[in-house]
């Protein structure tokens, strides 16, 4: 008793010398190729062209979805974080520049917070009076006496 | 005689292929040229266009092996090509679509393993006579199944047709051929 497989195997085995020669054929001429390849000199855009083939089919073509997937996540967080900008500055870009009575406004209040801030800053800088240290029982006798 | 049809990918240097080195493609032309062969012949009976499809298959899978998605399913994608070159074939032969006669759908019908036909050394030119006689859609799918067995999905993937056709066509295929040497007997 054979199975089918075994009977087809077993009828077309003539055929085995005559495939035998094909491929021998092709490997020959995929070695020839690789001949070709190693004895040209490398050429840095084939080279480049190459690697992206590679990492393109090996990296991003299997798992095209998960890119796919990854780039529309990307897309949603960009869109959410347009759609979350502060409206002040937006409202800021939108707005007309400022008239010159503002602008003559703004710049007196400028002013003044300087002379308020100069002022502040000399009353700072004014020496500590000086502390002249007395003897502890000289001080008590004073106050008992006042 | 058959060939192994487990564990490619932990034999079969498909890698290597893919980094375009000869000695690998070698190995793997001298895996699949007589299964390829046997395949190509049952379906276009003619020896030399079968070379010639065989040969015009090693070119194909040399050129886009970078095609090749999953290196486990080598086998089904030289297969799946030879498969588009028999139909190219019958087209410009007989200038129409070729596949064809649908068989109704019994997925749950299918119980049969790939060895369960077992042929008696009296009745193996009728079973050939009678694997001749097929419809073309199921001579196909049942070589695929004697061949390599090839699990079914990937059948339905070489053969571009749904699970549940390829199911009913390996089951009438044999329900039939079963029947038809049960007579002869």
């Amino acid at each position: 008793m054979k199975t089918p497989g075994d009977i087809l195997f077993a009828r077309h085995q003539a055929a085995a010398p005559k495939l035998d020669a094909i491929r021998r054929e092709i490997v020959q001429e995929l070695n020839n190729q690789e001949t070709k390849e190693q004895s040209r000199p490398h050429n840095f855009v084939a080279w480049f062209l190459c690697c992206s083939n590679k990492l393109w089919l090996e990296l991003v073509w299997p798992c095209r979805r998960i890119w796919t997937g990854l780039a529309a996540v990307w897309i949603l967080i960009f869109v959410f974080n347009f759609s979350q900008r502060d409206p002040a500055e937006l409202m800021a870009r939108k707005s007309p520049p400022p008239s010159p009575e503002m602008i003559l406004t703004f710049s007196e209040q400028q002013r003044l917070l300087a002379e308020l801030t100069r002022l502040n800053e000399t009353q700072a800088v004014e020496p500590p009076k000086r502390f002249m240290p007395q003897p502890r029982s000289e001080g008590r006798i004073e106050a008992l006496t006042a | 005689m058959k060939m192994p049809a487990v564990a490619e990918s932990e034999q079969l240097p498909v890698q290597q292929a893919r980094e375009g080195k000869p000695e690998a493609w070698d190995i793997l032309f001298r895996r699949y040229q007589l299964p390829l062969y046997v395949y190509v012949f049952e379906l276009v009976r003619n020896e030399q266009t079968s070379l010639d499809i065989v040969q015009e298959v090693f070119i194909a899978a040399a050129r886009h092996i970078g095609g090749l998605r999953e290196s486990d399913k080598f086998g089904s994608w030289l297969f799946g090509i030879a498969h588009q070159k028999v139909i190219q074939l019958w087209r410009k032969r007989d200038g129409k679509e070729v596949l064809f006669d649908e068989v109704p759908e019994s997925p749950d019908a299918f119980e049969d393993g790939p060895d369960d036909l077992l042929i008696r050394r009296e009745q193996e030119a009728e079973f050939m006579n009678l694997l001749n006689q097929l419809p073309l859609p199921q001579r196909s799918v049942l070589l695929l199944h004697f061949v390599e067995d090839f699990p079914l999905e990937e059948i339905a993937r070489i053969t571009e047709t749904q699970l549940g056709t390829v199911k009913s066509r390996i089951h009438y295929a044999k329900k039939l051929m079963r029947k038809l040497l049960e007579e002869k007997e």
